[in-house]
């Protein structure tokens, strides 16, 4: 398990957006179009290559469901990246985007870095919200932005790379007091010479590169 | 609600009844006012001292502080946490209030205040936020208590706690930050955690989330790992709550954290030969994490079997066999449960998973020169060990190994070459140069007294692993001739044989001192363990049957087994199973050894139904029906571990049990095995019914045969025909006698006193059917009564139209002769009458003429006396006439004319 840094991240959105299917193309390189509701949280990880680091993600999951909203909420704090989904052909998706914006600020440390990502980009013929209201909103709450698509596999890697090398990139000019481990950055075991062999057990999906 | 008013009302009774209840109630009212409205802030402390101590010596106390004093104490909590000693305080009499006081005197059923106090303060969510913010406190007592109360709380109310937890954000962040603590605190909140997450599938997530894994692990290490205490204990049941029911929690460990650190708590470490009980309990606890994984989640998880895969992959291939055969075999010092475990562990991990079965075959064990095959050892401890329940985990790895694996049992079974006479009777210290197909040999064959009849049965259990379903394997170990022990007593024999004397002289050691049944309980399980080696043998493989029945004592002493009341249920059924495969996998057509001799002998020695029975009795039996495809694991924890650590051999408890449970036996008949005798039970009904309802092969009637062939002499022709009759009336013979037997069976099962115990033990549906055919058996006599009075009936009539036909034939023939003497008569007369024809015509003319004119002649005469009366009358009218004056001339001839104009007219009229 050497990584150089690793990385907590967790999606949220509405229910429906697509984020379980992110992490699956992310972590799986597949595509599930019927996927369950998801219960309380999921776990994902794999390991990515940024400035030839090899950083470890471990991503969560969260039902996006109004009742889990309790528990979801208990995982913000320690995470250092957060992926904010909207779905492009459902308006009051991006609507929401506000209030959950606010529940981040609200129990998230303020340092983490917040990834708005216009999911299902691939049915443009269905599309609500147009790119630039969400080139907009990212804009004026300070948050990077992207469309994607899960299902095409479109910008999904590029979501996930982005927001690491911006934490990564917080790091280098000091913004986090690495060792508190709360706001989800952990130095390795395997410090920083780099990737060390393969020991990184069966389910190791190589590395992405860094964009 | 409800619960309160209930609890003031019980309060109210309680303090109505009791005089000190009330004196309780108001000095607790006195203390309260005073913590509430006092001024001086000494008087206040003391108060709070005085509520402490009140409520944690008396449940009158406890009572009257749960119906008034929370909210004094809350608000103290919010308002005043600068004073840290009222703080403090307060917190120490929360505590207080919901411990159970254990010298209660009151009844079983009464209220008991703490948890009543539990539930009043859990109810508010907003009173465990508040407790969770009193653990950011800089005091360290104040972080201490609150933690203490949030166990009672906990172990008060779990559902409400885990709830309360769950919905305040960065509650277990709070709990998880305790970890980090000073030791008295972090232990503490290890408790806590360990609690709440027993269930709480959510929370589990959290805390991992929360980074956990690291902190757990990094206290282990702190504290000494498995050479640590109780608190290493603790971490070790809160990983393993985390890992129960969670595959995702698994997956997370594995993919971040690894396995390295759990395996390095298997690790012996310092003094190796000091197995301390908490030692104990921490390596069974890690065990217990290694079956986790190797489980790999809740059944109902969908991604479990690909996660289980991966997890017995990594795990093997971070070198766990190495730990655990240290554990399970080579450390002379771990405790009965360590080694059973570890081996267990490793039955686990190679089942079903070809790259670790492999790698198992391939691991050597101990130092250089004195390197052997890991098996070698294992099956070493098997046969050795004085433990029932490490023989067992043994036996557990190896039916694993050999479980889908027909590679291994072809490698271990090439093994099984006989040594040399000098080296069977060597001492087991020599043994290391064995190999494994010896050794076993060696432990299947050196038993005659009783301890190594248990050591042959433990042999044999290891062979039927290697021998199961691969009949490549059970072929080559028939080849396998023993000699005799002593060369003078005949030549060499199969092991086959030699398997079913040892069954043969289980049994007849048993009989010996069969009264004391403490000595049989020892050797129970050698008979069903033998059967059980058999009856895989035998299976499918016609070979083997031809081997045994080789032996003709071998089916008459298996026939006995059957039917011998003095043996358990399961030996009876096992030997009914056996005596079926020698049917159903019997290819002989040697007389006496064939399937239809078997059936015969069965039918005539046992009888079918009892036969039969025999396998419903097993069926019935608690082994089968207990029988489980794999028993679920209590988790570890710290009330249970200690109990796990002192099992020192099952075995030794259960030697007062019945017979019939025994663990060992048990662990024979696991769920495979049992559904396998299932199936060979249909198998062999099936096999029997065919015998019974198919002539046998040999005696076909072939209707060409019967003819005469084109260049046969009638000699020869006759002698062949003579010699089928011949065979044909054997046949017949046979059939006879079998069915002679079938019935004599259907008689005794028929037959309401023959066998009554065999009537008892007969399950309601043959009473039924029996029933039945009784009631048919009735009808069909009835019907018969019925038919042969009409039978009577119809002959009767019969009779009487005999007599009436006789009678009528005899009429008939007067009738005839009448007719012909009718015709005769006839025939005469027609003759008179020809003769008679030609004479007498002119007479008789001449006669009808002379008549004739007579006639006329008086006709005549008569017209002529009527004419002259006519005459008269007209002359004397004519003279009247002259008298008056008429022309009578005239007249008369008028009266001519107008008879001529009449009849002028007339004609007139006609025309």
């Amino acid at each position: 398990m050497s990584y150089a840094y690793l990385f907590k991240y967790i999606i949220i959105g509405d229910t429906g957006v697509g984020k379980s299917c992110l992490l699956l193309q992310f972590t799986d390189k597949r595509f599930q179009p019927v996927h369950d509701l998801t219960i309380g949280v999921e776990f994902g990880a794999r390991m990515i290559t940024i400035d030839n680091k090899p950083i470890k993600l471990q991503i969560w999951d969260t039902a996006g469901q109004e009742s889990f909203r309790s528990i979801t909420r208990s995982y913000y704090r320690g995470a250092a990246g957060a992926l904010l989904v909207y779905d492009i052909t459902r308006r009051e998706t991006f609507n929401h985007l506000a209030s959950w914006l606010e529940d981040a600020r609200q129990h998230a440390n303020a340092n983490m870095t917040i990834m708005l990502i216009g999911n299902k980009c691939d049915l443009a013929h269905r599309r609500a919200v147009s790119t630039e209201e969400g080139e907009q909103f990212a804009k004026e709450h300070g948050l990077i932005f992207m469309e994607a698509s899960a299902k095409t596999a479109q910008n999904v890697e590029e979501a996930f790379i982005k927001t690491a090398s911006t934490i990564y990139k917080k790091i280098q000019d000091g913004v986090f007091d690495v060792s508190n481990e709360s706001n989800g950055i952990k130095f390795g075991y395997g410090g920083l010479p780099g990737p060390s062999g393969g020991r990184d057990g069966a389910a190791s999906q190589g590395g992405g590169c860094c964009s | 609600m409800d619960l309160v008013a209930k609890y003031q009302g019980v309060v109210g009774r309680v303090f109505g009844n009791e005089n000190s209840g009330s004196s309780e109630d108001s000095y607790v009212e006195r203390l309260l006012d005073r913590i509430s409205n006092g001024v001086l802030a000494e008087d206040r402390r003391a108060a709070m001292l005085d509520l402490q101590s009140v409520v944690t010596e008396s449940r009158a106390g406890q009572m009257a502080f749960g119906a008034m004093g929370f909210p004094v104490i809350l608000s103290v909590l919010k308002e005043e946490r600068d004073d840290v000693e009222m703080v403090r305080g307060a917190l120490e009499t929360l505590v207080g209030a919901l411990t159970p006081l254990d010298h209660a005197k009151g009844p079983m059923n009464e209220v008991q205040p703490a948890l009543m106090n539990s539930d009043l303060l859990s109810r508010e969510v907003d009173n465990i936020s508040l407790l969770l913010s009193l653990l950011s406190e800089e005091d360290f007592y104040v972080r201490y208590y609150t933690l203490q109360l949030l166990t009672a709380l906990l172990t008060n109310s779990p559902q409400r706690l885990q709830e309360a937890i769950l919905s305040i954000p960065r509650g277990i962040t709070r709990l998880m930050d305790m970890l980090m603590d000073r030791e008295v605190i972090r232990n503490e909140a290890l408790l806590l955690l360990t609690y709440l997450t027993r269930e709480a599938e959510q929370i589990q997530k959290i805390v991992v989330f929360e980074g956990a894994f690291e902190k757990i692990f990094s206290i282990i290490k702190e504290e000494g790992g498995s050479e640590g205490g109780v608190v290493v204990q603790d971490c070790l049941e809160l990983l393993n709550n985390l890992l129960r029911n969670s595959a995702s929690n698994q997956v997370l460990l594995r993919e971040t954290m690894g396995f390295d650190q759990l395996l390095s708590i298997l690790k012996l470490r310092g003094t190796t030969y000091r197995f301390t009980q908490q030692k104990t309990i921490n390596l069974l606890s890690v065990l217990e994490t290694m079956n986790l994984l190797i489980m790999g989640g809740p059944e109902t998880d969908l991604g479990r079997d690909a996660n289980k895969l991966t997890n017995k992959t990594v795990l093997v291939q971070k070198k766990v066999l190495d730990h655990l055969f240290m554990l399970g075999v080579e450390s002379q010092w771990a405790p009965v449960p360590v080694r059973c475990t570890a081996l267990h562990s490793i039955g686990d991990l190679i089942a079903n998973h070809p790259k670790n079965l492999e790698e198992l075959a391939s691991k050597r064990l101990g130092e250089e020169p004195d390197l052997e095959p890991a098996l070698n050892s294992v099956l070493r401890i098997l046969l050795r060990t004085s433990s029932k329940q490490e023989f067992m985990a043994a036996d557990y790895l190896f039916k694993n190994f050999c479980q889908q694996n027909p590679d291994g049992q072809t490698m271990l079974a090439s093994t099984l070459i006989l040594q040399p006479q000098s080296m069977i009777y060597a001492p087991f210290e020599e043994d290391i140069n064995m190999s494994f197909g010896s050794m076993l040999l060696h432990g299947l064959t050196t038993g005659e007294n009783e301890g190594d009849l248990e050591t042959c049965s433990r042999a044999a259990s290891v062979l039927s692993h290697v021998i199961k379903g691969n009949n490549q394997c059970k072929e080559k170990v028939l080849q396998i001739q023993l000699e005799a022990p002593m060369p003078t007593l005949g030549g060499p024999e199969p092991l086959l044989h030699r398997m079913v004397k040892y069954l043969a002289l289980a049994s007849s050691m048993k009989s010996k001192d069969g009264k004391s049944s403490t000595s049989t309980s020892e050797n129970v399980f050698v008979q069903p363990i033998i059967l059980k080696l058999l009856i895989i043998w035998l299976s499918d493989c016609p070979n083997a049957v031809q081997c045994f029945l080789d032996s003709r004592p071998h089916l008459t002493y298996l026939l006995e087994l059957v039917s011998n009341p003095t043996t358990t249920v399961c030996v009876r059924g096992l030997a009914a199973v056996l005596l079926g495969e020698c049917v159903i996998y019997n290819k002989s057509n040697a007389s006496g050894r064939d399937a239809f001799s078997i059936v015969d002998a069965i039918s005539q020695k046992v009888g079918l139904t009892s036969y039969f029975l025999k396998f419903d009795e097993m069926q019935k039996s608690s082994l089968f029906t207990s029988a489980k495809p794999f028993l679920p694991r209590k988790p570890l924890t710290r009330s249970t571990a200690a109990s796990m650590a002192e099992i020192e051999d099952v075995g030794n408890e259960s030697s007062d049990q019945k017979n019939e449970n025994h663990p060992m036996l048990t662990s024979v008949f696991d769920s495979p095995f049992v559904y396998f005798m299932k199936r060979l039970e249909a198998d062999i009904r099936e096999k029997i019914v065919e015998a019974y309802s198919s002539p046998k092969t040999q005696v076909t009637v072939v209707p060409a045969e019967l003819e005469q062939k084109s260049g046969e002499n009638d000699v020869d022709y006759i002698k062949r025909l003579k010699t089928f009759v011949e065979k044909q009336c054997h046949e017949i013979q046979d059939l006879l006698s079998r069915n002679a037997t079938l019935a004599e069976d259907l008689a005794k099962t028929g037959g309401n006193n023959s066998s009554p115990l065999e009537r008892k033990v007969s399950g309601g549906s043959d009473r039924v059917q029996l029933e039945t055919m009784r009631r048919d058996l009735q009808e069909a006599s009835q019907r018969i009564e019925m038919l042969k009075a009409e039978k009577a009936k119809a002959e009767s009539e019969a009779s009487t139209y005999k007599n009436l036909a006789g009678k009528t034939e005899s009429d008939l023939k007067s009738l005839s002769d009448a007719y012909n003497s009718l015709e005769q008569a006839n025939f005469r007369l027609e003759k008179e009458v020809k003769a008679l024809k030609n004479g007498d015509i002119e007479a008789l003319k001449e006669e009808a003429r002379e008549e004739a004119l007579k006639e006329s002649e008086a006709e005549l005469n008569d017209l002529l006396v009527c004419l002259g009366q006519e005459q008269s009358k007209v002359d004397k009218l004519g003279n009247r006439l002259r008298e008056l004056g008429e022309d009578v001339d005239k007249l008369l001839e008028d009266i001519g004319d107008d008879i001529g104009a009449d009849d002028g007219d007339d004609e007139e009229d006609e025309e």
